[in-house]
């Protein structure tokens, strides 16, 4: 829809010692879409994310924000350009409630007492822009949330920073089915208002109900990067599973060895 | 009408300052009635009106008791600050539903604030009208009880499952509570007095309304709503108007034959898309017995968690989903096609399928753009858009008596 991504890499590599992780990645994230990101385990979805918002250096390869080249050596650099994160495993204080973990680290001070009120007030504005109906108080203590309210709240916090692209690590891999309906509506809304999205799931309904975009990974490489609206389940667990499906996907030629194994 | 024919005729004079008002007062109350409190200096800009005109549409408001106007809370800038202009709530009008498994009625604000509503539970099945009309009857009976001094009653909506003659709402045909030919809009116009107007529309035109105006269709002028319940109704939205038809009984799209040899329908014919889609259809495949949303949750979940019957169920629910949608996106071309009740979940828990079937039978240019979503607005839509075409009127000409 959009002609400029909000954030493009070109040319990505990444290893880890002797073990090259990411190979000549390209990937580019579209405001205003959910961009998918797709691949088997250890095809290089995470260690792609981790050089996104800058907890890996990269080895070699271009970083444009906006069409303009930046540099990111560290997570501060990626969350002042506006990329947020949200991990699997959430980083959520349970002693905390919802507005002190939403502002955790950057809280709102006024003089030398916190600003409790504005600080509720605008936990609860970012969960009623995001119509949020599942989180009742924003005093609860997160150790009292569902799974799904706790990726809610994590998710809110990572838009109440003016974030712009929030990337998504497996958000509903642990959840049950409405709240997954629930989390995938709320990544939806978040596209709608403009936001670059980024998720990364193994779960093809997941892709297909709130994408727009689909990259798929194969050991290290970008498999193809496809408009959801062009192409079939079955195309995207080919590029998944092989690297390749007909004309998307990696060339079939003798170049393509991976760890020493012809394909 | 006659507008049209004197400008055929060239001799079309300029609305007259009257009507010119009459639109202008219009479009302000819709305005903040649609996207709620709204600066006076936004509304200059966004109705490309003048200042001072604004100040008058206002004042007129204002003295008719729709808005409401006050300092904004928040005043982080320097000068002097615009007045908000609110809609003002104690207009209202009664909105009700009538759906497969409960009876709502609800008494709705200006600016789409449900300010009181009652739940009927209703079992499944044959329905008399009496017993959706009296239960109705009582609420709003019980609702007027605790209307606050100085509100004003504008007129009433209903949402039905069925097919509803848009001049006077006779329920032509309501398969699922067995009506055929019953005067619901007479009937209720007995209960809430003749002198304000009831509009009976089709639940799923309505929802698609509900979501147009205020939901996850804002400012998406065409858009195709799939509803599921007992049934499936679907709502148009060509051009940014309802697409409803001659008689206003169009978009009964969960009628259109996909399977000549598949299993009869209640309508009468074979085969229709909700008896593959349904949750009739979908409970049938996964071996269960019952019906209900919860059910269909039921199976979705244990989807979800293995139970490879109720994952043959989704996929098959699933794909004959893909292939109505397909047909729907190359007739419609709609920018978006919004799932909503039980076909929510259905289509979340089965959309790689309905994608790959959209793309494998839709045609490239009018399926390139389309969006396939939740509603937003969830199980209040219908009452959302019941309210909506009360309102009507009064957005209209909101000086009427």
């Amino acid at each position: 829809m959009t002609a400029t991504p909000l954030l493009e890499v070109r040319g990505i590599n990444k290893s880890f010692g002797p073990v090259q992780v990411l190979r000549d990645v390209d990937f580019a994230i579209y405001p205003g879409e959910v961009t998918a990101l797709v691949g088997d385990n250890g095809a290089g979805k995470s260690t792609l994310v981790k050089c996104l918002s800058g907890i890996h250096p990269i080895d070699s390869g271009e970083y444009y924000f906006d069409g303009n080249p930046v540099t990111v050596h560290s997570p501060r650099d990626a969350a002042s350009l506006g990329v947020e994160i949200v991990y699997q495993d959430l980083a959520l204080c349970d002693n905390l409630d919802v507005v002190q973990n939403m502002f955790l680290g950057r809280e709102r001070r006024n003089g030398i007492v916190l600003d409790e009120v504005t600080m509720e007030q605008l936990a609860s504005e970012t969960l009623t822009s995001l119509s949020v109906r599942t989180v009742t108080s924003v005093r609860q203590l997160v150790a009292s949330l569902s799974g799904g309210q706790r990726q809610t709240v994590a998710i809110a916090k990572a838009v109440l920073w003016n974030s712009k692209v929030v990337i998504l690590d497996e958000p509903t891999a642990a959840l049950g089915v409405a709240q997954t309906a629930n989390v995938l509506e709320l990544l939806r809304r978040l596209a709608d208002t403009g936001h670059a999205v980024v998720l990364i799931s193994h779960n093809m309904n997941d892709v297909f109900a709130v994408s727009d975009r689909i990259a798929a990974m194969y050991l290290g490489r970008m498999a193809a990067q496809v408009k959801a609206t062009d192409v079939t389940h079955a195309q995207v667990v080919e590029l998944i599973t092989a690297g390749r499906s007909g004309e998307l996907g990696l060339a079939p030629s003798g170049t393509e060895s991976v760890n020493g194994v012809e394909s | 009408m006659s507008g049209a024919r004197d400008s055929e005729q060239g001799l079309r004079t300029g609305p007259s300052q009257d009507e010119i008002r009459r639109l202008n007062l219009g479009a302000l109350l819709r305005y903040v009635h649609l996207r709620g409190p709204t600066s006076r200096a936004e509304l200059t800009t966004n109705l490309g009106l003048n200042r001072s005109t604004i100040g008058a549409l206002t004042a007129d408001l204002a003295a008719a008791g729709l808005i409401l106007e006050e300092l904004p809370r928040d005043r982080g800038r320097a000068g002097r600050p615009s007045l908000v202009v609110r809609p003002e709530p104690a207009a209202y009008v009664f909105a009700f539903t009538i759906e497969a498994d409960r009876i709502t009625a609800a008494r709705v604000g200006l600016g789409g604030v449900i300010l009181d509503r009652r739940d009927t539970p209703r079992p499944r099945g044959e329905l008399p009208p009496v017993e959706v009309v009296a239960p109705l009857a009582d609420a709003v009976r019980a609702m007027q009880r605790s209307i606050p001094p100085g509100a004003r009653y504008i007129g009433s909506g209903a949402a039905v499952s069925a097919m509803v003659r848009r001049e006077d709402g006779l329920v032509r045909l309501a398969p699922h509570v067995g009506w055929v030919d019953e005067p619901l809009g007479e009937t209720l116009a007995k209960v809430l007095g003749p002198d304000r107007p009831v509009t009976i529309r089709n639940g799923a035109d309505l929802r698609a309304l509900a979501e147009h105006t205020r939901g996850a269709a804002v400012g998406c002028d065409n858009l195709v709503y799939l509803h599921g319940d007992a049934g499936i109704g679907g709502g148009i939205i060509a051009g940014g108007r309802p697409m409803t038809g001659h008689g206003g009984y169009g978009g009964e799209v969960g009628h259109m034959v996909v399977n000549p040899a598949g299993s009869p329908c209640g309508c009468g014919a074979r085969g229709c898309w909700e008896t593959e889609v349904g949750e009739a259809a979908l409970l049938r495949a996964a071996a269960r017995d019952g019906y209900g949303r919860e059910l269909v949750a039921a199976v979705v979940d244990a989807a979800a968690r293995g139970d490879a019957v109720a994952q043959n169920a989704i996929r098959q629910v699933g794909d004959w989903l893909g292939f109505g949608v397909a047909n729907l996106v190359n007739i419609f071309n709609p920018e978006m096609v919004i799932f909503g009740g039980s076909l929510r979940e259905v289509y979340l828990a089965a959309a790689a399928q309905v994608r790959s079937r959209l793309n494998r039978n839709g045609l490239p240019a009018c399926r390139e753009h389309v969006r396939l979503r939740t509603p937003l607005l969830g199980d209040d839509a219908a009452l959302l858009g019941a309210a909506e075409v009360a309102f009507e009127p009064l957005l209209k000409d909101p000086l009427l008596p």
